[in-house]
């Protein structure tokens, strides 16, 4: 028996008016009792699990389920995340399993809203897990102690026991949890006295384990959203409208469809104006049938009608000669980020140096098109789909349905790639507004076509630097003018105008923080300005939005290619320029986070009280992983090759707030001939402050290195009157397997709070290349992507002179 | 009505004549291993067996397949004991997971044809699957290490 009293006195002193209680009994007595459908008479009784976190369940068997709500999108965050609980909780590895809940109105109250974005779920669930781990494991450890009646103070959990130390006795949580039943909710105050396992007791986290969902993924097995199933649904596919936004169906002619076998409607979906905005969605048709390929065929034989407008007018061209005449005017803007007086050190300069660079489109293009399955039965809205917010999604299909939120329940899949494309809500409601119209229930399914023609791209950048130089060579002022389409996210994002490392929050301006991060770079110069030149043609004709390390792409590309330029200038080495710049100093000390973001930049989030800074010494410790860098990369120690060199550049990306430090050494032959250069290698270190899952960061940060590669080298998407042009791989090309260059990749672990890795290092392999490309040749690119064209553009630059 | 055998099961299935294998066997047969990636035969994912050689499942009509035997990802080895399944474990290669039933038949094929591949042969033979996580570093080391263990130098365990 374990009494209340005794087992409070024991559990840290601090439940008491917590409104928690142990309750106990003997074996399996608060268990549920059920109808034996044998024997009426006699209930059987359903052993009851121990609950102590929202975040995970234990049975009496022993065996403990993490409750996922993060979307599995090849991050294994699920794995990760049961590394924390199994650490925390002392449990043996093989007895933990994942599982993701269905979703409700309810779990954005109880879990928040869970984004899977940002490179940010490690980092917001980490202190918050270990915590409540903690604490159930006191428990177990109290009930464990009580049952084998051994003192509280001797007992310590090891591998799914407790053991008495002075008398060797022991008990497993199986039994624990067989022999009495846990009723005990965690309080705040029991989660700041947890018990925490420290760094260097470590035997989960930080080891390679085998992910928890890999063989799924290797034999078919595993359920993504476009494997979605119920019986006698009816499949729907979207047209296309002929321009991305702004286009009104006026009539639908389905006549010749008729003819298709299993052609059953087409549905012109039409909303509001105001539901429109921020491009979430547009008016389309839907064409439904009995399967897929009818709706297929029957689509191309659908005439739409449509009522265009001045999205017509505009094209790739069109989108950065805006955006270079919002630079040009100096008249409407927000400054994001000031340091000093640019003013005065512009005055008082004896030199200047101005660049610009310029970033086309790029797009998300997971493999797995867009998809949703949507079901009203019971009176519930079922949809089945992945998603990367979906705690939100009971409250937004709410808004463009009309249905109540209480009924609307989500099923989470496997997505086949995010990368930020699944915060799109668009095929989700889509299905739902079919479902609930033709009371079937209704799979959308894009076609490759479909998902491309319908994406949200990141903005096209036009950026402007300028540096001003004193006599005796010092940088003394910086200016950044940002010229792109902010992210329409809601709240989520929007911060105010930072002042000399405070939120200046008397000022009228506030920022897309998505869409300027990476603009607050981490190098000391006295005086500094970023101007964010908001453009909102980007905004309304292409609806651009997060693509994998999102701003960052575009800021620190211009920003270290300019350090580049400014070193040749000063007539330094660009390694030397940055080192002199990353010293830590005012801003760049880091841990000021509540300074610059007093209001956080991300509601719904599930950040612990206790959390720690992820940004602690944020400017030394960019120019540590830029020494390890260039270290292991041999920067200029080898022999000298004709036509290969190397180039540099960092970022702390996401924001300021999560910051992954991270260099690279880009190592680059060029061969002037035939105008062509290939990127032999790529020296990659990143400080992730503490690695959860090795193996998973590591994979991680490859594919993030890759997926910057192909973005520098490849991907370009084009708008033309109103439209993207390439909507297939035929023309839309991105990195196969040729050509990938060999990958250094080294993690630093500095012990502080972990930061996320699945995104971060994208930033930084762009401008490392052009910045190589440069020392190997004297070309100097200022545009992504590289592309032929522009290569031998540059290239022809320097044969010329 | 038109017959299929696939993985060793005879199916019959009312889809018109022209319809891609692809939905025929995400669809209909319900065998959703298969993936549907691009449509046009650039993206590998809903690659399978025809006769023992890996195609393109949406670029292939039902009634070309009438006589031939299709295999999946689900019928590459029912216990996934298969080397490149086993490989793929081993060097925990897939992220997402959507390109891999595509890659894994890519594979399984690559090294039936050629048993000891180099990396330009690994290049040659999968560089029409694309992996939009950009797994082909492990790609690489694990195509290899399935040829392995098919010549028999490490064990399937």
């Amino acid at each position: 028996m374990i009494r209340n009293g005794k087992s409070r006195r024991y559990f840290l002193g601090v439940t008491a008016g917590a409104g928690a209680t142990i309750l106990s009994s003997t074996a399996l007595g608060a268990g549920k009792q059920i109808i034996d459908l044998l024997n009426p008479q006699s209930p059987i009784v359903l052993p009851p699990n121990f609950y102590p976190s929202i975040w995970f369940t234990m049975e009496s068997n022993g065996r403990t389920t993490v409750h996922i709500f993060k979307a599995e999108m090849g991050q294994h965050v699920g794995t990760a995340f049961a590394q924390i609980v199994a650490e925390q909780l002392c449990l043996n590895w093989i007895d933990v399993e994942i599982d993701y809940p269905e979703i409700d109105h309810n779990t954005f109250l109880k879990y928040g809203g869970q984004i899977t974005g940002g490179s940010y779920s490690i980092h917001e669930m980490f202190d918050r897990l270990s915590r409540e781990s903690a604490v159930a494991r006191r428990i177990l450890l109290e009930a464990g102690a009580e049952l084998i009646d051994a003192s509280f103070e001797d007992c310590i959990a090891k591998d799914g026991l407790i053991v008495d130390t002075i008398m060797d006795q022991r008990i497993t949580y199986s039994e624990i949890l067989s022999e009495t039943t846990i009723d005990y909710e965690i309080s705040d105050e029991d989660l700041r006295n947890a018990p925490l396992i420290q760094k260097a007791n470590y035997k989960i986290i930080g080891k390679p384990v085998t992910a928890v969902d890999i063989s799924e993924k290797v034999n078919g097995a595993g359920r993504f959203g476009i494997d979605a199933f119920v019986p006698n649904m009816k499949y729907a596919k979207v047209i296309v409208p002929p321009t991305r936004h702004g286009a009104k169906i006026k009539t639908i002619e389905d006549t010749k469809a008729k003819s298709i076998a299993g052609y059953i409607a087409t549905l012109p979906l039409n909303f509001p104006d105001a539901a429109k905005v921020g491009g979430f969605v547009t008016d389309i048709p839907l064409v439904i049938a009995e399967n897929y390929p009818a709706a297929l065929r029957a689509s191309r034989l659908v005439e739409v009608d449509w009522e265009l407008s001045d999205h017509v007018n505009f094209s790739t061209q069109d989108l950065l000669s805006s955006s270079r005449a919002l630079i040009e005017k100096q008249a409407d803007y927000a400054e994001y980020f000031k340091t000093g007086d640019i003013a005065l050190a512009t005055k008082a300069s004896t030199s200047s140096v101005e660049r610009e660079y310029v970033t086309n489109m790029v797009t998300h293009a997971p493999l797995e098109p867009a998809s949703a399955l949507a079901h009203f039965a019971d009176d519930k809205l079922h949809i089945y789909a992945g998603h990367q917010a979906a705690p939100l999604l009971p409250e937004l299909i709410s808004l463009y349905t009309g249905i109540d939120k209480e009924k609307i329940v989500f099923y989470p899949h496997l997505i086949g790639g995010g990368f930020g494309a699944r915060v799109e809500i668009e095929p989700v409601i889509f299905a739902s507004i079919a479902a609930l119209t033709t009371k079937e229930p209704i799979k959308i399914i894009f076609t490759r076509e479909d998902d491309m023609g319908l994406g949200h791209p990141r903005s096209p950048s036009v950026q402007r630097l300028t540096a001003y130089m004193n006599d005796d060579k010092a940088i003394t002022g910086l200016r950044h003018d940002l010229a792109c389409g902010w992210i329409v996210f809601g709240a989520a994002g929007l911060v105010y105008p930072i002042k000399d490392g405070k939120a200046d929050q008397s000022s009228k301006d506030q920022v897309q923080l998505f869409s300027v991060s990476g603009s607050d770079h981490w190098y000391d110069v006295p005086n500094t300005s970023v101007r964010a030149f908001r453009n909102l043609d980007i905004e309304k004709v292409v609806s651009n939005r997060a693509v994998r390390s999102v701003a960052n792409n575009y800021t620190v590309f211009a920003i270290e290619c300019f350090m580049d330029e400014l070193a040749e200038e000063l007539d330094t080495d660009p390694v030397d320029l940055r080192l002199s710049l990353l010293k830590g100093k005012g801003v760049n000390s880091g841990g000021n986070e509540a300074d610059l973001f007093p209001k956080g930049i991300k509601p719904f989030w599930n950040t612990s009280p206790y959390q720690t800074s992820s940004s602690i010494n944020g400017g030394k410790r960019l120019a540590n992983v830029l020494r390890t860098a260039t270290g292991l990369a041999n920067y200029n120690g080898g022999p000298v090759k004709k036509n290969v060199a190397q180039g540099v550049a960092v970022a702390g990306a996401e924001e300021r707030t999560n910051p992954s430090f991270c260099a690279c050494v880009a190592t680059v032959e060029v061969v002037p001939e035939s105008y062509v250069f290939y990127v032999q290698k790529l020296d990659v270190v990143i400080d992730l402050g503490l690695v959860i899952n090795p193996d998973g960061a590591d994979a991680q940060i490859e594919g993030s290195v890759l997926w910057g590669l192909s973005n520098s080298l490849f991907e370009q998407l084009n708008l033309k009157q109103g439209s993207f042009v390439e909507t297939n791989f035929d023309t839309y090309k991105w990195q196969n397997i040729v050509g990938i260059p060999e990958i250094n990749l080294t993690i630093v672990e500095n012990g502080d709070y972990p930061t996320g890795a699945g995104e971060p290092a994208t930033s930084v392999v762009g401008p490392a290349i052009c910045n190589a490309i440069y020392n190997a040749s004297g070309a100097r690119i200022r545009t992504l992507p590289i592309t032929q064209g522009i290569f031998a553009q540059a290239l022809g630059k320097v044969q010329k002179h | 009505m038109a017959k299929l055998t696939v993985n060793g099961r005879a199916y019959f299935v009312d889809d018109a004549p022209d319809t891609p294998l692809l939905w025929v066997l995400r669809e209909s047969l319900q065998l959703t291993g298969t993936k549907f990636g691009c449509g046009g035969g650039y993206c590998g994912c809903c690659t399978v067996h025809i006769n023992g050689e890996a195609m393109r499942s949406c670029r292939i009509r039902l009634a070309d397949v009438e006589d031939a035997i299709v295999t999946t990802i689900e019928g590459l080895d029912v216990s996934t004991n298969h080397p490149v399944q086993k490989a793929w474990i081993k060097m925990q290669v897939p992220q997402c997971g959507y390109c891999h039933s595509g890659q894994i038949m890519q594979a399984a094929s690559l090294i039936k044809e050629n048993p000891n591949p180099s990396d330009e042969d690994i290049e040659i033979g999968m560089r029409g699957n694309l992996c939009r996580c950009m797994t082909y570093v492990r790609i690489k080391d694990a195509v290899k290490y399935a040829a392995s263990i098919s010549r028999g130098e490490v064990s399937n365990d």
